[in-house]
């Protein structure tokens, strides 16, 4: 029997669609768009491309945050609680490997955050280019000396974010991989999220440390968890700066090389699991 | 009747969180299961009913020792092309209906989509789920999902069934309708082996049981062979007072005539090997504390 691509994408598919159909899926999405909607009550920051700034600010935040907090609860769910609730015995009593099965699992929370980044992103590139058009009209002026922000920019970043999610879902499954319960899967994906986030602080210290034992241990956790803090170039978008495709495709290589590292470790150790 | 199943002196530990300690599921067990029959695997709670099934279908390995389908791995996914397999108390996902799971499972197996949806109509008629294939799964009864549980595990029309106590939880009717499904499979050439905790279901059903404790093997054998007890030679003579059935014996005997055996039940069988081994492992362990004092 040889590795099949086709059952790993039969799987993804499945579990988005099994994602798709949960209600977390639908209210975090309502949360998000609730919280990009509500940057528009906020008219006292008519000044322009200020107004502009807040609307991509709060967009690009909602999306980095409501996605990150999908990603982690989704993957762990899809995964982990799919092994809990004995459904993936059935699967893996099947003829695949369990390789096809984690990767299926993978790919099938990622695209459902990808769905997710996407639709935000969408809106967030509608309501700007709304915005600016309106703003335009009612003063040709209103961006004198300021840029404003490239609808294209506001995409790239989503799709930036998709990548740097990719990497949490990934290790969201290297955790589910070996854990006995979701909420162990859960709590150690929001662990590395907020180490990721400040994983800078790690290689700092990795570089300025004087005593070996902390050097070892911070070379660790800079090597080990992915630069979050990278990927944050949401404010250089809001400011009307254009990045880079050089900075754009560095990000990306970083994110998949980052993602295909940690899926490598679990399948190694998904392998060895237990049921 | 060649060999299909052959689990060849496995033992299974499990590690306990106490340092060095660990806990034996499965003990040296030994198993021959020929095709065409229906095999009926019993035991109390913790027996090793389980474990013995799951590392029949790779999904744990043995600490020692092999097991073999069609001569052949364990270990190799694509034995499990002729597998199909029904979990204990199985939990499906609650977001797709009948139809779509059995889709799912279908193309999971290299069926063609059109293929699939023709197949799991067919499944589910099979199975009595014909008027409910478009319904959530999260709807479903715990006897409609002992079915459709049964009708994924007859997805490619494996030779070998792993049924996993394929009768809880179904009402009686439905439970007749499952064991003349696994009769028929048997027709059909099929080998199915079987857990479950309704004796005198297994009793209708099995050609064969192994009735394991703590992991170990208590007995094993064909139903006539294991239930003709030595003990239990008696005979069954009604109407007659003592000195008359006497005769009547002494008569058939000396005549060369045939005297039925009167047979116990799988239930009494099963009942008196628990407890006579639960009184030898007790018997072994107040011993052991005598010599350790």
């Amino acid at each position: 029997m040889k590795w099949s691509f086709r059952r790993t994408l039969l799987i993804a598919f499945n579990t988005f669609r099994e994602a798709v159909r949960m209600k977390l899926f639908l209210v975090i999405l309502i949360l998000a768009l609730g919280a990009f909607a509500s940057s528009f009550l906020f008219k006292e920051f008519n000044f322009g491309s200020s107004e502009l700034k807040f609307i991509a600010d709060f967009g690009f935040g909602g999306m980095t945050l409501f996605g990150s907090v999908l990603a982690i609860i989704v993957s762990a769910q899809l995964f982990i609680g799919e092994i809990e609730h004995r459904t993936a015995l059935t699967v893996l009593a099947k003829p695949l490997f369990r390789s096809e099965y984690l990767l299926g699992k993978f790919f099938g929370s990622w695209l459902m955050v990808a769905c997710f980044v996407g639709m935000l992103s969408l809106c967030l590139a509608i309501a700007i280019w709304v915005r600016e058009t309106s703003i335009l009209q009612a003063n040709p002026e209103a961006f004198q000396g300021a840029e404003p922000i490239e609808i294209l920019q506001v995409i790239a970043f989503g799709i930036i974010q998709i990548l740097r999610l990719g990497m949490l879902c990934a290790l969201v499954a290297l955790f589910s991989s070996y854990a006995s319960s979701t909420v162990f899967a859960m709590s150690m994906g929001f662990l590395v999220w907020v180490a990721s986030q400040l994983q800078y602080i790690a290689t700092d210290a990795w570089s300025g440390g004087s005593h070996w034992l902390l050097k070892i241990l911070f070379a660790f956790a800079s090597l080990a968890l992915p630069n979050f803090h990278l990927f944050e170039v949401g404010d250089r978008i809001a400011l009307g700066e254009t990045l880079s495709a050089v900075v754009y495709l560095k990000l990306a290589t970083y994110a998949l090389l980052y993602t295909a590292f940690y899926l490598s470790i679990s399948i190694v150790t998904f392998n060895r699991r237990e049921f | 009747m060649a060999e299909l199943i052959k689990i060849d002196n496995v033992t299974k530990d499990f590690p306990l969180p106490i340092r060095g300690k660990k806990l034996r599921a499965v003990d040296k067990l030994s198993l021959a299961i020929e095709s065409n029959t229906v095999y009926g695997l019993l035991g109390p709670n913790g027996s090793g009913k389980s474990t013995t099934i799951k590392l029949l279908l790779g999904l744990l390995k043995p600490t020692e020792g092999r097991c073999l389908i069609n001569g052949e791995s364990v270990a190799d996914p694509s034995i499990r092309k002729n597998i199909g397999y029904l979990p204990e108390a199985p939990y499906y996902y609650r977001f797709l209906s009948g139809t779509e799971l059995l889709v799912y499972f279908a193309r999971l197996q290299g069926i063609q989509k059109r293929d699939a949806k023709a197949l799991a109509g067919n499944l589910l008629e099979r199975v009595g789920l014909e008027d409910a294939g478009g319904n959530r799964l999260g709807t479903y009864s715990k006897g409609m999902l002992q079915r459709i549980g049964l009708a994924q595990a007859l997805i490619g029309e494996p030779d070998l069934l792993i049924l996993d106590e394929p009768l809880a939880g179904v009402d009686p009717i439905g439970a007749a309708e499952i064991g003349a499904l696994i009769r028929d499979l048997k027709a059909q050439g099929k080998t199915i082996l079987l857990c479950s905790h309704l004796l005198s279901q297994v009793e209708a059903l099995c050609d064969k049981v192994a009735i394991m404790q703590s992991g170990k093997l208590l007995a094993e054998g064909s139903l006539d062979q294991l239930l003709v007890s030595d003990e239990d030679k008696s005979l069954l003579i009604k109407n007659l007072d003592t000195e008359s059935r006497e005769r009547i014996v002494k008569t058939a005997i000396s005549m060369g005539g045939q005297v039925s055996v009167n047979r116990i039940s799988l239930e009494t069988l099963f009942q008196r090997l628990v407890a006579r081994n639960k009184r030898s492992n007790s018997v072994s362990r107040a011993n052991e504390e005598g010599e350790n004092e």
